[in-house]
Parts: structure tokens; sequence; C-alpha cells
């Protein structure tokens, strides 16, 4: 009795295992998925992911491709490095992949010299600035403001409305790291008085020492590198340690949750950069991912990842028989003022300039809501702040 | 005619290998070992995974957690920092290997020293404390030694070319599996011999024991110190090979999650066992990937609770290891002495 069903386990899995092999084998496109959908990011990373997976079954349901399915193979490696280094080599050597949507800068960081071997796109969902520059990172994409433009052009709202004093949290980590040279230099050059900084980890449930340290300083801005909930956390300590301050937060610590997480305390006081509008904007871009998606909502993160896909799946169509890694990184390069529908700014990538562009909108929350407080602010494209 | 085994002189008892039964097997082993790559292709093919990356890091963990079984299981030291302590081998064979122009071999031999030097530094307080104590004092070690690498390399990280040797370079998936696979079995045969010498005899005295140990003549602080040494070089050298393994180092690759790993590796594969180290890390490595081809395929049935059935992997994992430490509390290697000592006595079991 025990052998038997020992059996049937063993060729139900053997079934199971053999299924998407033979799914695989029709005219598809292989697409890798690394997400975090139980790490550290998680929060913000597993709508990302749902965002991907929709818009890929949505490209699938109006004919594919130039009539090629996209089969996306993705897998959850919970912010683990070795695991996305695994998973990656699993999709470029197993399932033959050219083009990998992606998740976090420390992945994609230990990831860039493999791209550039083996010459396969990734379209991360990591904005840092250092991606931009295809002389460093020729295989590198994404689809969102960068980093450091976002941090100069909050640094730019924050002078326009009034801040003489700013200061910068952020998690020691390499997304929050990132853009803080660029943010100092920035702040430096608008007159802006900068505080010390401070760290808050992703995974932190109290600021209250930090939010005490910057108390002394009494900044009137201060700009937040984390994720929703670190984010959260701080601005809802601020609300009587730091009642005077105003916040400027990421792209990927503002979303739909931070009101709920920060009980009110956000309200009037949390400005986020926006990189893609809302979900449910009034845009016409929307309209199919509210249809898709039945009007369920999701965060912000979810039209990031729908966005990518879009904009992979308009350079597989332009690649058309050229499938392969330097194929859809030449046409990529060839998107000039993308229109995704208005759900982001125009995207533009050239053989020099990975930014896809340096335009997006300042959020805010009202009634418990996020909303578009500034529905456009742009930095010019300058040529010296390729990669910084 | 005799029935067990019976040793005739001290060369044979101290033998690695005592029988030629033990001996064949292992042949066999090595010989499937190295011939793996020839049908991981196969078997990559047959379950969705790609086993030649899965073996390479199989083989690198294998050696950093002989160190740690050797600090651990067999002097009775606890570390929390082997992560950290990795991560300077990594660090310091990249940057020797790509600013200096470093020979592969001595980068990662100098990435195994540096990581050694440190080790032994933030060993010092095992004079003093043990346990949870030390536990914790190491953990200090893993946070420092980070949070300074992170203020060293701003981009957090350091890009490494492959490894070259006379002109022979290791660039494929293929040439670094058997790289590693050859520092694995270096260290533990290391460790094995390091463990019948006097060295090693102090090292378990200092264990079982400490004070008996000290009345006997052994210097405490001499093998605390040297145990953390040791230990750190390996796990060091394990870091110089992730560099060029995977030809890059980021400092987020080595946090506090993978100290933690490091230990669950020797305890679910055994303490103070030379084979524990090679199960643990073997069991949960695999365990955690063959998870992924059940999820992956119910995941294209249900598409819908892709990120439950995400959580559900991680669940029953942690499942698996309680239920395995319940029931197989000495680890891998007890069991599998269990397994040989049935089919030496069978059929006569009493």
């Amino acid at each position: 009795m025990k052998k038997g069903l020992l059996f049937l386990a063993l060729a139900a899995l053997v079934c199971l295992t053999m299924q998407p092999l033979a799914a695989t084998a029709a005219e598809e496109i292989p697409v890798g998925g690394i997400f975090d959908i139980t790490g550290a990011t998680s929060k913000v990373g597993a709508d990302y992911a749902k965002g991907v997976r929709a818009a890929c079954d949505y490209v699938n349901s109006l004919g594919g491709v130039n009539g090629r399915m996209i089969n996306l193979e993705s897998a959850d490696y919970a912010y683990a490095i070795p695991k996305a280094l695994n998973l990656y080599k699993k999709y470029v050597n197993v399932n033959k992949v050219f083009v990998i949507q992606g998740w976090g800068t420390g992945d994609t960081n230990a990831l860039t010299p493999k791209l550039k071997k083996d010459e396969v796109i990734f379209m991360s969902a990591s904005y840092d600035a250092n991606l931009t520059n295809p002389a460093n990172n020729p295989y590198n994409f994404f689809i969102g403001t960068d980093y450091s433009t976002s941090i100069r052009l909050a640094m730019q709202f924050a002078k326009d409305n009034g801040a003489k004093k700013v200061l910068f949290c952020y998690p020691d980590h390499p997304y929050g790291r990132a853009p803080i040279a660029a943010g100092k230099e920035y702040a430096q050059m608008l007159g802006l008085e900068i505080g010390p900084d401070e760290m808050v980890d992703l995974t932190a449930t109290d600021a209250t020492q930090q939010l005490l340290r910057m108390k002394k300083f009494a900044p009137d801005y201060v700009w937040l590198g984390g994720t929703t909930p670190s984010c959260a956390v701080v601005i809802k300590g601020a609300a009587s340690i730091l009642p005077e301050a105003k916040f400027l937060i990421n792209c990927w610590g503002f979303d739909s949750n931070l009101p709920l997480l920060a009980q009110g305390a956000a309200e009037g006081r949390a400005f986020g950069i926006l990189p893609v509008v809302p979900y449910g904007a009034d845009v016409p871009g929307m309209k199919a991912m509210m249809a898709w998606t039945k009007g369920e909502p999701h965060t912000l993160h979810f039209v990031k990842g729908w966005v990518s896909v879009l904009v992979m799946a308009e350079g597989l169509k332009r690649a058309g028989d050229k499938l392969s890694g330097p194929g859809l990184k030449a046409a990529l390069e060839t998107l000039t003022d993308f229109e995704t529908g208005g759900l982001c700014a125009p995207i533009t990538y050239t053989s020099t300039d990975h930014r896809p562009n340096t335009t997006c909108g300042i959020g805010a929350i009202k009634d418990g809501k996020v909303v578009v407080l500034v529905g456009k602010v742009s930095m010019p494209r300058e040529a010296k702040y390729i990669g910084n | 005619m005799p029935c067990g085994l019976f040793f005739e002189t001290y060369e044979k008892d101290e033998a690695i290998f005592q029988t030629t039964f033990l001996r064949v097997a292992m042949a066999a082993f090595a010989v499937l070992l190295l011939a793996f790559p020839f049908f991981s292709d196969w078997l990559s093919g047959l379950t969705n995974l790609y086993w030649l990356g899965i073996m390479t890091h199989i083989c690198i963990f294998v050696l950093g957690a002989q160190g740690l079984n050797l600090l651990t299981g067999f002097t009775g030291q606890i570390s929390l920092g082997h992560g950290a302590f990795m991560a300077v081998g990594a660090f310091t064979a990249g940057v020797l290997h790509m600013d200096l122009g470093w020979n592969f071999l001595l980068a990662i031999l100098a990435g195994g020293l540096m990581a050694a030097a440190l080790g032994m530094i933030f060993g010092v307080p095992s004079l003093r404390l043990r346990g949870l104590y030390l536990a914790i004092a190491t953990l200090a070690a893993q946070i420092i030694i980070i949070w300074l690498l992170r203020g060293v390399f701003e981009a957090g990280a350091v890009e490494v070319s492959d490894a070259t040797l006379f002109g022979f370079s290791f660039d494929t998936d293929q040439r670094k599996y058997y790289l590693c696979l050859f520092f694995a079995a270096l260290g533990t045969l290391y460790l094995k011999n390091l463990m019948r010498t006097r060295t090693g005899r102090a090292f378990v005295a200092v264990r079982d024991r400490y004070l008996s140990a000290e009345v006997i003549g052994v210097n405490l602080f001499k093998y605390r110190i040297l145990s953390f040494g040791i230990s750190s070089f390996m796990v060091g050298l394990a870091g110089g090979l992730w560099a060029f393994t995977e030809n890059a180092v980021t400092d987020e690759a080595f946090g506090v999650a993978l100290s933690v790993k490091y230990l669950a590796y020797i305890i679910v594969g055994g303490l103070g066992q030379v084979t524990g180290a090679i199960f643990g890390v073997t069991f949960l490595e695999l365990l955690h990937w063959l998870l992924e081809v059940p999820t992956d395929a119910l995941s294209r049935i249900f598409p819908n609770i892709f990120e439950k059935l995400a959580s559900l992997r991680e669940i029953v994992f942690g499942l698996i290891v309680i239920v395995f430490l319940i029931f197989e509390p000495d680890g891998l290697s007890a069991r599998w002495r269990t397994i040989r000592s049935y089919w030496k006595l069978w059929p006569f079991s009493y």
C-alpha cells in the first residue's frame, strides 16, 4: 500500500514536471521572470510580479508578438542573490531565454557581468541610474525615471515649495544608497542645507531614534528611500516627533498601502515620485489594464510591471525575426517617444543613453488615497547625467 | 572467520578509507561527480532546473560549511559571522585579481588569509564567551564587516573576470564546476586529515570539556583562535571561488541570512562529522530547488495563486527541516551511519 502511494506520488510529480516542457515546444518567445514574492522587498515585489504576469497574458490574448506567444518562466527568488544567479543560469541555459523581467538593484548588479557575456536583455525594476549607461551596462533596460533623476526632481520640488533644509533617510541597501550622492550634489547646487544621513532598515518596525536625531536638524523635507512598509514606519513616528517635516519618497516607497500603514500620518505630508500613473487613472492605457484585471485594485507597482512588459513586447515586435539579445537591444534602442497610453512618460532609448525618460509625476495622499499632485515634472536630458 | 572490522596495525585503524568496499564506493562517487556535467543537461531538461549551477553552488557552500563545521562541530564554538568572512574572501580575491592583476590562485588564497585574519580577531572573545554570548559577538562581526565593505565599495558590487591558470580559462559553467569541486574535495580531505592530528584532537578536547583540556595542557586560547582562523580561511576561500564563479561580488549576497544558512547546513547535516557538511548543504540546497518543481508546475495550472504558491514552498521547506530535526536531531550523517550499520548487520540486526 505504502509503495503504491509512493509510486502514485512519484508518477504525479513526473507528469507535473513534464507538462511545461511539452507546452514550450511551440513557436513561443521564452521570457524569464525573477521576482521577489516572499523576501525583504516582497511588499512591493509581489504586486509587481502580478503586473508582469498579467501583462504577458494580456499581450498573448491579443495574439502575442508577431503571432508568437510570450512564454513567461518565472520564479520567486526571495531577494536572495545566490538564488537569482541560479535562476538566471537556468533561464539562459535550460529555457534559452534572451530577455528577463528582473527585480532589485542588488541582483541586477550581481548579474551585470553575465548579461554582457551572454548578451541577455534584463528589464529590471531597479531604476538605478548606474544602469542607464550602455557603455557599462549595454543589456540593461527599465521603464521608470531613474532614481538619480527622481531625487533631483524631488529636491527641485522641495526648493520650489520653500524648503531650506533637507535630510536623507534610506536603508543601507543598494536600492537605498543608489541615488544619495546625486541627491546631495543637486541639493547643494540648489543652495539647500543638508542634514546628517539617517538609516532605516527595510524591515524596520520603529524609527524613533532616527527621528529624534532628525529633530535636532529640523529639516523641512526628508527624502525617504525605502519601500512602503519602512517609509510608513518613519512617517507614522514623525507625526508626533517631527510634525513640521514633509516627506519625499522614492518610487518603491509610495503606493496605496502607505496611507493604510501610516494610519493617516501620511495625509498631506507624504509626497511620492510617480514614474507611472496610479491604478485607475484617467489615461487611455489604463482602460485595457482595468478591463483585464476586472477593476480589482492594485498598487502602482502593478502598473510598473505591466508597462515593463508592454515596452518589452514593443521591442520584440520591432526586432521581427532577430529574436536574440542583440536583436532586441537594437530594437529597443529605436524607441523614440514611445507612448504607453499615458501610463508613463514617453519612452526613448538610444545606443548611448538608456534613460527611458526624465519626466515623472509627484503624488500626494488625500483622503487616504494616492492622488497625482503634479502630473509632470521634468529634467532636461543632459549627457553628463547618463549613468549618474 | 572474523565477522566485523579488525585492524592489526595503527595505520589501518587510522586510515581514511578503512575498507575496500568504502574505497570502491568513494571512487564510484568521485567518478559520478566528475561525470556529472556530461549528464547534467539531460537532468536539466527533465526537471526544468539548471543542475550544473546548483551543483557548483553546492561545492562552494560545502567548502564554507566544512569551515564552520570545524569551528562549531569540532571545537564547540559558534559563529554567526561566517557570511561576512565569506564576503571578505570574495571582495579581497576580486579586488586583488582585477585591480592589482594577481593570479586567481594567489588572489583566492589571499582572500582566505584575509578572512582568517579577521576571523581570528573576532575570535578573541571566544576565550571568555561561549554559546549564545559568542553567537552575539560574532553577529557583531557580521554587521561590522558588511558595513565596512559597503563603505569601501560604494557601488556595492565588484566585477570579476573569469579565473585563468597557465593560459587555461575557467570560462564555462562546466569548468567552473570542476574548479569548485576540486576545492570542495580538497577542503573535505584537509578537514578529515586535520581531525586525525594532534591539533584535531586538541580541538575535540576543547569542545568536549574545556576545563579538562586545559588541565592536560591544551592551550585553550591558541586552539580556539586557531580554529577560528582555519575555519574563516576555508569560508574565505569559498568566497574567492564565489567571486570567480559568479563574476561579481555584491555585499547583499553575504548578509546575516547566509551566516544562519551555514549553521543550518551543519546542524541538518550533522555537527562534528566531516560528511555532515556535505549532507547538510546537499540536502538543503536540493530540497529548496526540488520544491521549485511542483510549485512551478502547479503555478502553471493555477496561475492566479502564483504568489501564494511561492509562500507555500517556503512553509513546506521550513516544515521539512523542523520535522527532520525532531526525528533526526544528530543530523543526516547520523542517519547515514544507521543505514550503513543496518546493512552491515543484516539479517542479524540484533
